[in-house]
């Protein structure tokens, strides 16, 4: 991963919406799609998930305060903060405890990590609409497999529950797609002209051969018939197949992570329009993921940074965060990708239920509550986009996993140990989370500044040492805090939560600015939740 | 019941069943023998064997009753080393028949060593074209093209990842009667392979047209073609193969030039002249034996060292007639064993005869499996490529371990220079460094007792038959299917695996077996199921009384020969056994270098290598030289023509 990036080896799919693609894919999604009792044709809805390894950091990650409708990305958010209207952002989802990276991922699709014999919800959705399709779907991933605990490695299983077999090369996904040598007639007619003039050179061997090579040619031979009624056999398939996919260039090997991962989403997007998959599960790493973003500039292992308290430096969040805006960067890459694609009446992301998460909250305790997870398109009017859904209590993940599947048609009373929907995704009533109410004030006394008020990170992450406190009513006080006090303070333990500061004050730009602490009190919890772990 | 059976030539290597005595049907012209078969050899014969083995009864398959004469002998090639060896180790006729006297014995052995063995003659084989195997087309591939066709994939520590496209694509080859997957001749084409060739075909011309600098026209065609499809097809091409290339580029440019290029090359690709060895060497149909010719050569040697095509220098030298000078040809394979390619002997060859894709972590990690496995590789690598004696490969003072492996190594782990981690990297594979063993060199010296080796054997048995077979040569059968299961300590007793073991294989028909196995596998009582020497004899508590259990180590070969512990017993193999480990190491290379089952033509070679490998304490480099210029590697046999059909 060392060459230097170059984005103009991806370009092939590049530019406007398919800019580069054939005309007679317009008409592609006419000829798929079902229709409706009113004669009107129905857009197919497509499913996708993104899997975010070695779970989050809560600091940045979580939405603090707000309401359903009204509330504040964060950091971590930024970057596909613009889908907002498209988004269902859910908080409070997991199941009580800790989770092991290999359950975290198990967890991910399938409910709960013990839920071991059953099927994941994508792969009940495959069989559910992948015979509508030519390939039933796609599990993808970009990283090897961590054989130590194999569960890391999978986040899609079989009905048996075992784990299925994913593709990290986007080279082979593209010609598994779109070059299948049997597919159209034109590889179809290539490989009978290579029939033809390999068997010449055959037969001029045998001409000169023994008898012991004309027992070997004979298996040569027997290939080249067989490959050739093959060929004889393969008469017009399904009307897909007839599109002629020649046009599309392939892509060429990817430098890096950063380019295998948008080559492979350039084509789920691809694959999803011209209707060949409409299920897709991809890993972005394994749920422990050992992997080095040199791109990044950051050369400590994922995992490793994760575990944030573990190995706590300022360098090593500033690290962690790198890399999470990455993956969130690619989620957005995704979204971008789906909306530029019309389809039907909208965009493929309108037609389409993409989830992105993680299995686990909390990277370094490993804490299975409060798990990313965000909707993303509203699945062709089925989901209530643009909400930030808190529920009040723990919702286990098989609860989602049961809602989502339905909408797919998969008629199952149960899933893992939920037996009802998740309610709130289409727009209906849920238990919201409430939070205790508290005041939020400051004052200054003997030239000290105490500030009362909710904690929480900048929104630019590259200033790491940059904090706010929301006063209600006036701007926001700004702590540029020093490395001693955000040590000793344990600081990022607190943020997302209310807590009385007291400190020096200063004015910069009109705004009140603390930089250096005395006391710190959290106003519901514990103030000193010790050093490691917190 | 006798369930085993030798013919180290002929008996199957690795499952070798009750029938494989007399499973030959080898084409050679029979000779005239000096000795007095008739009148010597038959009356023993009948006198001792032919009441079980022949007529009526058939044991163990063999039959003799049909043997008559010396022609008759001299078709049952594998026969006779078996004959010879279970009278030597008086394993026949069984205990409770007459027992043949020593002169006998003498008479038998004589007429075997002096007038039938001695008069085999050194004789090529023929040489059957055979498909590359999965890593000699990897390998092919990438020499041809310049580049490896890769998966895209992350490698990130701890992780197993298959980068060549060609090892994921295609199916694994299972290994031939040889032993070894070069030998290709039983891994037939499939229409599944077909498809995959197709499709790494199309997958390199696609790389390497986007990897072309420079402006394509019929010019530069011309030159690609000229330089691409000899060296695909590892000789020189006709000028009429060349023109029919040219003709279908004609008149072409730009995308239809590239277009027609691909498939061009695409059709050398798939040409049996390219995917099989062998096909195009130009044979003389009036002679009956004749020595291949350079390219021939040339490739023989290079897919003997380097499980790779010949590279420019090698195909050059083909070229120019030299390679036959003994002078030439003996810089070229040093030149060779020198490469870091050279590497595959001991990937390929040495992983495939001492079984080290078995070794396995206990933990399933991937960062202890490259620790275990590298250390053997590393080391047959450094015996291979730096000139040591073949007997180093059981005693050697030289090991290679790293910080995991360290641990084995007692004081002579401090010789290791620390490696440090890069900040951020929880655990990862670090290369091994070379060691000298001085401390060790007893209870580690050797391939034996390397943690992998130990720990992929799980038990005294398993430990006793990978030596049995894999060093000392030795064709085992499969135990029979019906035995009972091991009893445990009846109350009171206090017997140890050992002693319960002895009982359980006290029956006569196990011990013909169990008799070599046993003291083998039991010297290595010492060292435990994850390759640790066991320092402090484990401990029992039944109780409240802590009872020890006794480690022992001590054991007779089948000769008489006695030792105490593993130690001595590797000075037995360094000195008894030498000649049979030295013959099995010959053997092996033999047969991997001439990617078939050894023959009867092959024992003259065997015989007369094995001779000076043990006058000369010889080294893997004579081995190899010796083999590189053996009859067998150098010549072939022409079979008879048939008419095409």
């Amino acid at each position: 991963m060392t060459r230097t990036w170059n984005t103009s080896r991806r370009h092939f799919l590049r530019g406007a919406a398919g800019a580069l693609v054939p005309l007679p894919f317009l008409n592609i999604m006419e000829n798929t799609a079902a229709k409706n009792l009113a004669g009107e044709v129905e857009a197919p809805l497509r499913f996708m998930t993104l899997f975010k390894p070695n779970g989050v950091h809560p600091p940045s990650w979580n939405i603090n305060g707000g309401t359903e409708s009204d509330f504040r990305m964060s950091p971590l958010m930024a970057p596909f903060s613009k889908h907002k209207d498209d988004l269902l952002i859910l908080d409070n989802m997991g199941d009580f405890g800790f989770s092991s990276h290999a359950n975290s991922a198990r967890r991910f699709l399938a409910g709960q990590s013990n839920n071991t014999k059953a099927a994941s919800m994508d792969q009940f959705i495959a069989d559910k609409i992948g015979g509508d399709t030519p390939t039933r779907s796609l599990e993808l991933t970009t990283e090897g497999l961590f054989t130590n605990q194999i569960g890391c490695s999978y986040i899609s299983y079989d009905q048996k529950g075992d784990p299925i077999p994913r593709e990290s090369d986007p080279q082979l996904i593209f010609d598994r797609l779109f070059r299948n040598p049997m597919g159209d007639p034109a590889q179809r007619k290539k490989m009978t002209n290579l029939l033809d003039r390999v068997s010449d050179d055959a037969k001029s061997i045998q001409r000169k051969s023994g008898r012991e090579d004309s027992e070997t040619l004979d298996e040569y031979f027997t290939v080249l018939r067989e490959t050739e009624q093959r060929l004889e056999n393969m008469g017009d398939t399904s009307a897909a197949t007839k599109v002629d996919f020649t046009k599309l260039k392939r892509p060429l090997p990817a430098a890096n992570l950063d380019e295998q991962v948008e080559t492979m989403l350039d084509l789920v997007a691809l694959a999803m329009w011209t209707d060949q998959t409409r299920c897709i599960s991809y890993m972005l790493g394994n749920s422990n993921s050992r992997m080095i973003f040199d791109f990044l500039g950051v050369t400590e292992q994922h995992h490793y940074l994760s575990h944030f308290f573990r190995n706590f430096s300022r360098h090593n969040i500033d690290g962690l965060l790198k890399i999470s805006l990455w993956h969130m960067e690619k989620f957005d890459y995704l979204l971008t990708k789906l909306k530029s694609y019309k389809d039907h009446n909208g965009t493929l992301l309108d037609n389409s239920i993409v989830l992105f998460g993680s299995g686990m909250g909390h990277s370094d305790n490993h804490t299975a509550q409060r798990i990313p997870i965000v909707l993303a398109g509203n699945g062709g009017g089925r989901l209530k986009t643009g909400r930030y859904l808190r529920y009040s209590e723990n919702q286990d993940l098989s609860r989602l996993h049961l809602t989502l599947m339905r909408q797919f048609g998969v008629d199952i009373p149960s899933y893992g140990e939920a037996t009802e929907a998740l309610p709130g995704l289409d727009g209906g009533e849920f238990d919201q989370f409430e939070e205790r109410p508290f005041d939020s004030w400051t004052k200054v006394e003997g030239g000290k500044l105490t500030v009362q008020g909710r904690l929480r990170m900048s929104e630019n992450l590259d200033e790491a040492k940059v904090f706010y406190m929301d006063v209600a009513g006036q701007d926001s006080v700004r702590i540029e805090i020093e490395f001693r006090d955000f040590h000793s303070f344990n600081f990022p333990y607190h943020v997302g939560t209310p807590i009385t500061l007291t400190g020096t004050v200063s004015e910069k730009n009109g705004r009140q600015v603390m930089s250096k602490i005395s006391t710190l009190k959290s106003v519901f919890g514990n103030s000193k939740p010790g050093t490691r772990n917190g | 019941m006798q369930h085993r059976c030798f013919g180290r030539y002929w008996g199957l290597k690795f499952k070798s069943s009750f029938l494989c005595l007399i499973a030959v049907g080898l084409c050679f012209s029979p000779m005239l023998a000096q000795a007095d078969f008739e009148h010597e050899v038959l009356p023993f014969l009948e006198k001792h064997c032919v009441k079980c083995h022949g007529g009526e009864k058939t044991k163990g398959d063999v039959d003799l009753s049909k043997i008559k004469t010396m022609a008759d002998a001299d078709s049952h090639p594998d026969l006779w080393e078996t004959v010879s060896f279970v009278l030597e180790d008086r394993e026949m006729p069984p205990e409770d028949e007459a027992q043949p006297t020593e002169e006998e014995v003498a008479v038998f052995s004589k007429w075997y060593k002096n007038d039938y063995l001695g008069k085999i003659e050194s004789k090529p084989g023929i040489f059957q074209p055979r498909r590359l195997s999965g890593p000699e087309y990897r390998n092919t591939m990438r020499s041809l093209f310049g580049f490896d066709l890769e998966v895209n994939v992350v490698e990130a520590e701890q992780t197993i990842t298959e980068k060549s496209l060609v090892m994921k694509l295609l199916p694994t080859d299972p290994p031939g009667a040889s032993g070894f997957v070069n030998d290709t001749r039983a891994a037939r084409l499939s229409t599944t392979i077909w498809d995959q060739y197709s499709y790494l075909a199309d997958f390199a011309l696609e790389q390497f047209s986007s990897k072309r600098t420079g402006p394509l026209n019929s010019e530069t065609a011309e030159k690609l073609v000229r330089d691409f499809v000899p060296r695909a097809f590892r000789r020189p091409v006709s000028e009429d193969r060349f023109s029919g290339i040219l003709k279908k580029l004609e008149g072409k440019s730009g995308d239809a030039l590239e277009v027609a290029l691909k498939a061009e090359l695409k059709t050398v690709l798939m040409s049996p002249a390219f995917l099989y060895r062998g096909f195009l060497m130009p044979t003389d149909p009036k002679r009956k034996r004749q020595p291949v010719d350079d390219f021939e050569l040339a490739e023989r040697l290079s897919y003997f060292i380097w499980e790779d095509m010949p590279d420019r220098e090698l195909f050059e030298i083909a070229g120019s007639g030299e390679l036959k000078q003994p002078e030439v040809m003996a810089a070229q394979i040093d030149r060779m064993i020198a490469s870091p390619k050279s590497r595959t002997l001991a990937e390929s060859f040495g992983s495939q005869w001492l079984l080290l894709d078995q070794i396995k972590d206990q933990r399933n990690d991937p960062v202890n499996l490259k620790a275990l496995k590298n250390q053997p590789l590393d080391f047959l690598h450094y015996l291979f490529a730096e000139n040591r004696p073949v007997m180093e490969l059981v005693d050697s003072k030289v090991t290679f371990a790293n910080d995991i492996t360290a641990k084995y190594y007692g004081n002579d782990r401090k010789q290791l220079k620390r490696v440090n981690k890069p900040k951020g990297v929880e655990r990862m594979a670090t290369p091994n460094q070379k060691i000298d063993l001085i401390t060790s060199v007893g209870e580690r010296g050797g391939i034996i007792t390397m943690p992998g080796v130990l720990a992929m054997n799980e038990g005294p048995i398993q430990r006793g038959t990978w030596m049995l077979r894999q060093l000392l040569g030795e064709h085992l059968g499969e135990p029979p299917p019906d035995i009972p299961p091991i009893q445990s300590s009846s109350k009171g007793k206090n017997l140890s695996f050992r002693e319960r073991f002895e009982q359980h294989r006290s029956d006569k028909s196990c011990a013909l077996c169990h008799d070599k196995i046993d003291p083998l596998g039991f010297a290595l009582e010492g060292y435990n199921k994850a390759g640790d020497v066991i320092r402090k004899e484990p401990t029992k508590k039944k109780g409240g009384i802590e009872k020890v259990s006794k480690v022992d180590t001590s054991g007779q070969m089948p000769n008489g020969k006695a030792f105490a512990n593993f130690t001595e017993l590797k000075s037995i193999l360094m000195t008894d056994e030498r000649e049979k480990i030295t013959r099995n190491a010959i053997e092996q290379t033999m047969a991997y270098a001439l990617c078939r089952k050894l023959e009867r033509g092959d024992r003259p070679t065997v015989d007369a290598l094995t001779t000076k490998i043990l006058d000369e304490n010889g080294t893997w480099r004579d081995l190899i030289h010796g083999i590189a210029n053996s009859v067998p590697f150098r010549e072939t046999l022409n079979v008879k023509k048939t008419l095409a059909k």
